[in-house]
């Protein structure tokens, strides 16, 4: 793996208490990797298991989602439902080869722009020792290439 | 007189009396050892039936068949507990009503076929509720095994080279009690979440999807194992799907007509391990 | 006195045609499945089963294929058009119905239009068919006048030997007679007995059911929705089948760049037929399974001549609820008229 790599993630954060965390953050002015893209929906409710696949499939190294703390949920459940659904989907992902320490899951508040910062900045660390998901990522080179005979 | 024999006259009695419009059964098949499924609507064909150890289908995906029960008539289908499990969760989640059916249960034991008592879905929660112990097949389970024990990376190339066999010709789908969306999430293309090439990227998002679409409502009937024309064990997907269900929710597929669906309810003490 | 070719010398040959620059592709089982595939060596081959779970056609026709790679910029549009490469290809081992699957395709990619993706890979490859010495249930060559040893799509013969050495060598082509130069020193004349082939009965009356097809009264006879009622729409008698050539163009990537891809279709799926305004001409399954025969023993014919079947049984051997061409035939040889 080269010096230089820098991966690439991609967080599904719902816009009450993530992207508000992730929002304190910037305000505050803490510094994290600018290695994360972040998509921001109404609710983890709403964060399908199809973005986590799409994301894989544009090239992701790594995907965070991350939602309200259980409880704290701007639309009451919608995370109780959600933790449910990354159970079986990340146990699935997990089972055809996709590497758990790819996948990561979290309950960041509005309240916390550190632990935003350490998250991300921890992950993109060690994304960064994994390297980048060749495994997945030829998969789509290789569609990109011409057939051979 | 043998089970054949016995439903048999039970279906010309169901369709000479009116109970039941339509009985959907197993006939004869192209070899002597293959079953096909049959739709008997008058007495006088009920010789066409067909029941011993080769009646393996899950017949209850027909009954969600478009239109099938929309007058409200009833009727009966040759179902082995599997069967009645995907029935149960197909009425559970509203896409049939469990009093429109006549069961005809069976089931297979030492290669041949034994009827079951009860004629209605809720005859059959005890037998189901004692299934939830029986494990997989030794043969199953070192599969099984040899996968868990593997690294990520070996994982992945095994799948890889499985799912790069497939053809999307959507046999497991199409074959599937569980598959009856109108529109399936892969033929959704605005926006198009799924490549519809059946290039290895699209196929292993496509089985991915299709085994997480399937978690928690998986009854291992073993219909898209056996039907896949390229031998995809996807029997191995949907039994890790089934085993996670399970274990962290206490959840087994089609235990009753009104069991909750595993990913539209939940508990707010549900186990969370790996959330940071 | 007729050329023979040992299967103990199976190895040499392969290795000469590799030599002339020839890639050999043979029935093997590789990942629980059997299909045509790159050999390396004779000891690769799968010569005892009765045929491949799927057809040579995928290295003609490929299920998902590269069109054009396209970028999109403010300036222009550049597209990059993504033929396959000239290969010369030895096919070894074909069964004659998956053969004459090819040939029977032949004019449909070179209709109108010269399909150049199908063409190049069809004048890069040599057919060589070895005839059947088994048979199975589903097998029904017979019934659409094709037998196990018909050459219609080979370019070289082999007819297996009595006593199982080996195989008579015919070529009935001049590809398959140029195919036949590098190996000579392995091939030697003797007196040998061919094996006999199989006997596959008749499954149904071709003449009555083109007759019957050919009637429109019967395009909305009440027997397609009998004999379909099972049919649970799925596309597996269509992909697994020499001849079905329908295709899909889809564009994959986004506005700015991607590759356009033709991909396999199906004529059973709900979503062939649909259009975009949500109508579906063909919305019901007994509609999609009358038109896969009509247009493989009706359309076709009429167009090219030729039925657009090779009696290989795939459709039935592979069927999830065991229907397939040849129930549907056999009753519709038998409906009373």
């Amino acid at each position: 793996m080269s010096e230089s790599f820098e991966p690439k993630i991609v967080a599904f954060v719902c816009t009450y208490c993530t992207y508000a965390g992730a929002d304190l953050a910037g305000t505050s002015r803490m510094k994290y990797a600018s290695n994360v893209r972040i998509v921001r929906l109404p609710c983890t409710g709403r964060i399908s298991p199809m973005f986590i696949l799409k994301a894989l499939q544009k090239g992701a190294d790594g995907v965070l989602v991350s939602g309200c703390h259980p409880g704290d949920c701007h639309f009451a459940q919608g995370n109780y439902h959600a933790r449910r659904r990354w159970t079986v989907f990340r146990a699935l992902l997990a089972f055809t080869g996709i590497p758990e320490e790819r996948i990561k899951f979290s309950w960041i508040s509005a309240a916390e722009g550190a632990k935003f910062t350490e998250l991300i900045n921890g992950i993109t660390g060690q994304i960064r020792a994994l390297g980048p998901f060749e495994q997945y990522q030829e998969l789509q080179t290789v569609i990109e290439t011409q057939s051979t005979y | 007189m043998g089970i054949q024999e016995q439903y048999r006259k039970e279906a010309a009695e169901l369709l000479s009396s009116g109970a039941v419009k339509l009985v959907i059964g197993y006939g004869e098949g192209t070899t002597a050892d293959r079953r096909r499924p049959v739709f008997i609507r008058s007495a006088e064909y009920v010789g066409r039936l067909v029941l011993d150890a080769n009646c393996v289908a899950n017949l209850s995906a027909y009954l969600v068949q478009e239109g099938l029960l929309s007058d409200g008539k009833k009727v009966a289908a040759f179902l082995k507990p599997e069967g009645i499990r995907s029935m149960n969760i197909l009425a559970a989640e509203a896409q049939l009503d469990p009093e429109q059916v006549v069961i005809l249960g069976f089931d297979i034991e030492a290669g041949q076929a034994t009827s079951l008592s009860g004629r209605n879905a809720s005859d059959f929660t005890a037998l189901i509720g004692s299934l939830k112990a029986s494990g997989l097949s030794p043969e199953l389970q070192k599969e099984a095994d040899r996968l868990e024990h593997m690294g990520s990376a070996d994982r992945f190339e095994y799948w890889k080279a499985q799912f790069s066999k497939c053809i999307k010709c959507y046999a497991c789908r199409q074959v599937c009690p569980m598959c009856y969306c109108r529109r399936c999430i892969v033929d959704v293309n605005q926006p198009q979440w799924i490549n519809t090439s059946s290039h290895t990227l699209g196929n292993f998002e496509w089985n991915i999807i299709r085994a997480f679409h399937l978690a928690g409502r998986c009854v291992a009937c073993g219909g898209c194992d056996r039907s896949c024309p390229v031998n995809i064990p996807l029997r191995l997907i949907n039994h890790r799907m089934a085993k996670e269900a399970l274990d962290t929710f206490g959840h087994f597929a089609g235990e009753s007509a009104d069991q909750k669906p595993v990913l539209a309810t939940f508990r707010q003490d549900d186990p969370e391990t790996f959330i940071l | 006195m007729t050329r023979i070719l040992l299967k103990s010398r199976l190895d040499d040959c392969l290795g000469a045609w590799r030599t002339a620059g020839f890639s050999v592709l043979a029935p093997v089982k590789r990942n629980e499945l059997t299909r045509f595939d790159e050999v390396q060596a004779a000891s690769e081959i799968a010569l005892d089963i009765v045929i491949t779970e799927r057809t040579i056609k995928e290295h003609f026709f490929l299920q998902t294929e590269p069109l054009i790679k396209y970028q999109i910029s403010k300036k222009q549009i550049e597209t990059e058009e993504m033929l396959p490469p000239e290969r010369k290809r030895v096919f070894f081992g074909v069964r004659p119905c998956d053969a004459a699957g090819l040939d029977i395709d032949d004019p449909l990619f070179g209709w109108d239009y010269k399909d150049e993706y199908w063409f190049r890979r069809r004048e890069g490859s040599v057919i060589v068919t070895i005839a059947c010495s088994q048979a199975d249930d589903f097998c029904m060559c017979t019934s659409v006048h094709l037998a196990p040893d018909s050459t219609k799509g080979s370019d070289l013969m082999l007819h297996p030997l009595r006593d199982g050495r080996g195989w008579q060598v015919v070529p009935h082509t001049d590809r398959g007679k140029a195919l036949l130069e590098p190996v000579a020193p392995m091939l030697q004349e003797e007196v040998a007995e061919t094996a006999p082939v199989p006997d596959v009965p008749v499954k149904f009356d071709l003449d009555k059911v083109s007759s019957w097809l050919s009637d429109p009264a019967n395009f909305e006879s009440n027997f397609w929705k009998e004999i379909s009622q099972r049919c649970i729409g799925c596309g597996s008698c269509t992909y697994l089948c020499p001849t079905c050539h329908c295709f899909d163009i889809q564009d994959e990537g986004d506005t700015y760049n991607g590759i356009r891809r033709k991909n396999w279709d199906s004529c059973s799926f709900a979503l062939f037929t649909m259009h975009t305004s949500g109508h579906n001409p063909r919305n019901t399954q007994s509609t999609r399974w009358r038109q896969r025969i009509m247009h493989k023993f009706n359309y076709y014919r009429g167009k090219f001549g030729v039925n657009s079947c090779s009696g290989c049984g795939r459709c039935t051997r592979q069927c999830p609820v065991d229907m397939g061409i040849t129930e549907t035939l056999h009753e519709i040889s038998n409906l009373p008229r």
